[in-house]
């Protein structure tokens, strides 16, 4: 009888316990501001049917800004998806690709490697980590990516968003509740205009040895993952003109052909002629390319997976591929102004 | 480690399953070990004064077992209260002397001392007093177990900041070792989440309001500094016995029962009613330490305002070295006195107004004015200076009605507070009659689960907590 009771009440804290967890969690998702561009999309990521991507894209605004799935998908007929996150360091890009490979099993990853000479934490490791669904590989990127006074809030939203209840609406509400969609952006963030100036930047980032050291490991077992899961990887340095040093490049490129040799790496940060980019017209700011630039640029890449790496499409369903072809529709009305 | 931080709520269910799993041998060490580990936490540097006062307030209590020494007991309590004066008041006291010696026409600079000041010596040394001076009323015998004696001086839930625990109440349950019960861990944890709530969601905002009008009352007008002064009421009630609530309800839930610290005193009708709400654990420690052998009110009424004004400016000095709480407790004391002297008069004009003694109207006259009354002292208590509570009530008085400016809040954070404290008032009006907890626990399952999942859920949301706040410790941590 005591048993019995004693159990019951274990059962009932246990329960309590969990709800009062569910109505915080609630509480943050709700108060959590929504985010729908500038990398970390994971919940539109999520919408994504299971198992439909070709090709998933990490890195950091060098990946979200250039890296256009839809375009990309309308020169060659694969499906990708950008996880970037502002100031990706490598830890967090390994993290991301775990957690991006629970719904997703694509041919290719390819990651944007400038954030191997990124510090250990860069600025937006908050906006970065926050928004992944919870699971082990967020709790694994928090006590190894993120900044010890930020963990606390990573793994609780409402440490850092509980005040914005002063400008919540219903209609944010609703929309925090709802069953995320898939976006027709596909994780890409298209960025619209050109730098007044542009100057050639070949800079050697100032990260120390040990730091690169440790980033390249990050690299290499996000690369070691892909490996192990049969998918192909690819190191493509974007067209940049801030420019990491010639000789980080090539530092990069040995370490990794030396560690790594099964992963494909491209620097192309020098190649806007041969890519058919103009700086003036395609250049956002020293670093990123715009909006046209990224279409341009995506007929490059798009050559690049199905002729170097060999991709072929995935076999889509019909709803699938009139959900692409309707992402492609929306892109070119958005180009049209329409 | 404070109550309300991350480390605090991976140590207490620990501690708590710990206590509730450990065979009854090792349960008290378990506690002491636990109990010293948190105060560690609050500096390693200040365990040394804990363990002073435990090895000689448990010497004292040992040698006063062969007989009634009383040099034993005015050891304890020179040294208890010349280490108090050490740490808290030396550089006050310096400062005084300089003041004093400059009024003469001599000019000497006061030294400072840099100084530490031990976290909750202020609690523990009067325990540790009180312990000593119990065991030669013979109220209590001498503890034995050198262990159990260092548990009751270092009973984490109480250490830092009270309830002062008396060693008649403490000591028998540290012997018996009471086990963590089903309704004991729910009433406990209740009552944690009330404290927190205040602390969080009514202290902690009201603060914001307090600190922003009171460091330049002259930039506000009269009704903001109003405002201001009875912010401070609230918050200062809001914070302690948020304070006290968790104390009490954590240790609820392993099965202690503290002292109890405060009892509604903003419904108090009279100052002297208002002390016996407020505060307890020090109040009665005053009363049976200090008010009753300087002669209580056994010897006259002038003697007996005497002593109460004796006590309340040693009441205003304990809770810090400054001019400021020392106007604040003779303040008190006053009040007392005029209390007392005018109760005739007062009565006599309730009577001749037609006022019945119980009457609803009386009765929120005069808790209206014993508010009033309170708030007024409290502004001496939350200046930095004498100067800037004379500005306070300059402010009161001169100046326009209202100055359209921040006072830090705005109208949603004003909404929330005045929301909160209307729940507050609420339960302290139920308070009156069965605690809290035991009228939360007597609600079927359903209320029972949405009324703490409320609780929790508003001070998740509306708390101030968080990156870009700059947090509030416990008024009551620095004394």
């Amino acid at each position: 009888m005591a048993k019995h009771r004693m159990l019951r009440r274990v059962c009932a804290a246990v329960l309590f316990l969990a709800l009062a967890a569910a109505l915080l969690a609630l509480a943050g998702q709700v108060l959590r501001p929504p985010q729908v561009s500038y990398g970390s999309t994971w919940r539109a990521y999520r919408a994504e049917p299971e198992d439909t991507i070709d090709v998933l894209y990490f890195g950091s605004s060098y990946a979200y800004c250039d890296f256009d799935p839809v375009e990309i998908y309308r020169h060659s007929g694969l499906t990708g998806y950008v996880m970037g996150g502002s100031e990706q360091t490598m830890a967090i890009t390994y993290w991301y690709l775990r957690e991006a490979l629970e719904t997703q099993s694509p041919q290719a990853v390819v990651i944007e490697p400038t954030g191997v000479f990124f510090e250990k934490y860069q600025q937006y490791t908050q906006t970065n980590l926050v928004y992944m669904p919870v699971s082990l590989n967020k709790l694994g990127a928090v006590f190894t990516a993120a900044e010890p006074e930020l963990r606390l809030g990573l793994l609780c939203d409402l440490w850092f968003y509980h005040n914005r209840w002063k400008e919540l609406t219903w209609e944010a509400v609703q929309e925090a509740l709802a069953p995320a969609e898939p976006d027709t952006r596909k994780g890409f963030t298209g960025v619209v205009g050109t730098a007044a100036e542009l100057t050639l930047t070949r800079n050697p980032r100032p990260v120390s040895e040990a730091q690169y050291e440790e980033n390249l490991q990050w690299l290499l077992r996000a690369l070691a993952l892909c490996e192990e899961r049969g998918i192909k990887a690819v190191l493509l340095v974007n067209p940049t003109y801030s420019q990491c040093s010639p000789e980080q490049y090539r530092q990069l490129e040995g370490d990794v052909a030396q560690a790594a040799p099964e992963a494909r790496f491209y620097n192309w940060a020098d190649g806007f002629e041969a890519l058919g980019l103009i700086p003036a017209e395609h250049l956002y700011d020293g670093g990123h390319l715009n909006r046209a630039g990224a279409a341009v640029y995506a007929g490059s890449v798009a050559a690049l997976l199905t002729e170097d790496v060999g991709l072929a499409p995935m076999e889509q369903t019909a709803e699938h591929a009139a959900a692409w072809q309707a992402a492609v529709a929306d892109r070119d009305r958005a180009q049209t102004g329409e | 480690m404070t109550f309300l931080s991350a480390p605090f709520f991976l140590f207490f269910p620990v501690v708590v399953l710990g206590y509730h799993l450990l065979p009854r041998g090792y349960k008290a060490p378990w506690l002491l070990l636990a109990s010293w580990f948190f105060y560690l936490c609050a500096g390693p540097e200040y365990a040394p004064f804990l363990l002073f006062a435990i090895l000689l307030s448990y010497g004292a209590g040992r040698l006063l077992e062969g007989g009634r020494r009383r040099w034993a007991v005015a050891g304890t309590i020179v040294l208890c209260a010349g280490l108090l004066f050490v740490f808290k008041y030396l550089n006050f006291a310096c400062s005084l002397a300089a003041g004093a010696l400059a009024a003469l026409g001599l000019s000497v600079s006061a030294p400072v001392f840099h100084l530490l000041l031990p976290a909750g010596i202020s609690f523990y040394l009067f325990e540790a007093m009180g312990y000593v001076i119990d065991v030669y009323r013979g109220k209590v015998p001498a503890q034995r177990s050198l262990l159990r004696h260092a548990l009751f001086l270092s009973f984490f839930p109480q250490l830092l900041s009270g309830p002062i625990a008396r060693a008649p109440q403490l000591i028998p349950q540290l012997e018996k070792l009471p086990p963590v019960t089903w309704d004991g861990l729910r009433e406990g944890l209740f009552r944690f989440l009330w404290g927190a709530f205040k602390k969080m969601v009514l202290a902690d905002r009201l603060a914001i309001l307090v600190q922003t009008v009171f460091a330049a009352p002259g930039d506000f007008g009269r009704l903001q500094v109003a405002l201001a002064a009875v912010a401070f009421s609230l918050q200062i009630y809001c914070d302690f016995s948020a304070y006290s609530d968790m104390a009490i309800g954590a240790a609820r839930a392993m099965g202690f029962t503290l002292t109890e610290n405060f009892r509604a005193p903003y419904l108090a009708r009279t100052i002297q009613e208002f002390w016996r709400r407020w505060h307890i654990s020090l109040s009665t420690w005053f009363r049976d330490y200090l008010y009753f052998p300087l002669g209580g009110s056994r010897r006259g009424k002038v003697r007996t305002w005497v002593n109460v004004l004796i006590v309340f400016a040693i009441s205003g000095l304990w809770h810090g070295a400054g001019l400021t709480y020392l106007a604040w407790g003779l303040l008190n004391g006053a009040y007392q006195v005029a209390g007392s002297i005018t109760a005739p008069v007062r009565k006599r004009l309730r009577g001749a107004v037609g006022l019945k003694e119980d009457s609803f109207l009386t009765v929120w006259l005069q808790r209206g004015i014993t508010f009033v009354l309170a708030t007024g002292a409290w502004v001496f208590f939350q200046a930095s200076s004498l100067d800037l509570a004379g500005q306070m009530y300059a402010g009161l008085f001169a100046g326009p009605a209202w100055v359209f400016t921040s006072m830090g809040l705005d109208r949603w954070d004003l909404l929330v507070a005045a929301a909160g404290l209307l729940l507050l008032f609420w339960v302290d009006l139920l308070e009156e009659k069965k605690p809290l907890p035991e009228r939360w626990r007597a609600l079927p399952l359903p209320a029972r689960w949405a009324a703490a999942l409320a609780l929790l859920l508003a001070a998740a949301v509306f708390g101030c907590y968080g990156p870009g706040y700059d947090a509030q410790s416990f008024i009551y941590f620095q004394y």
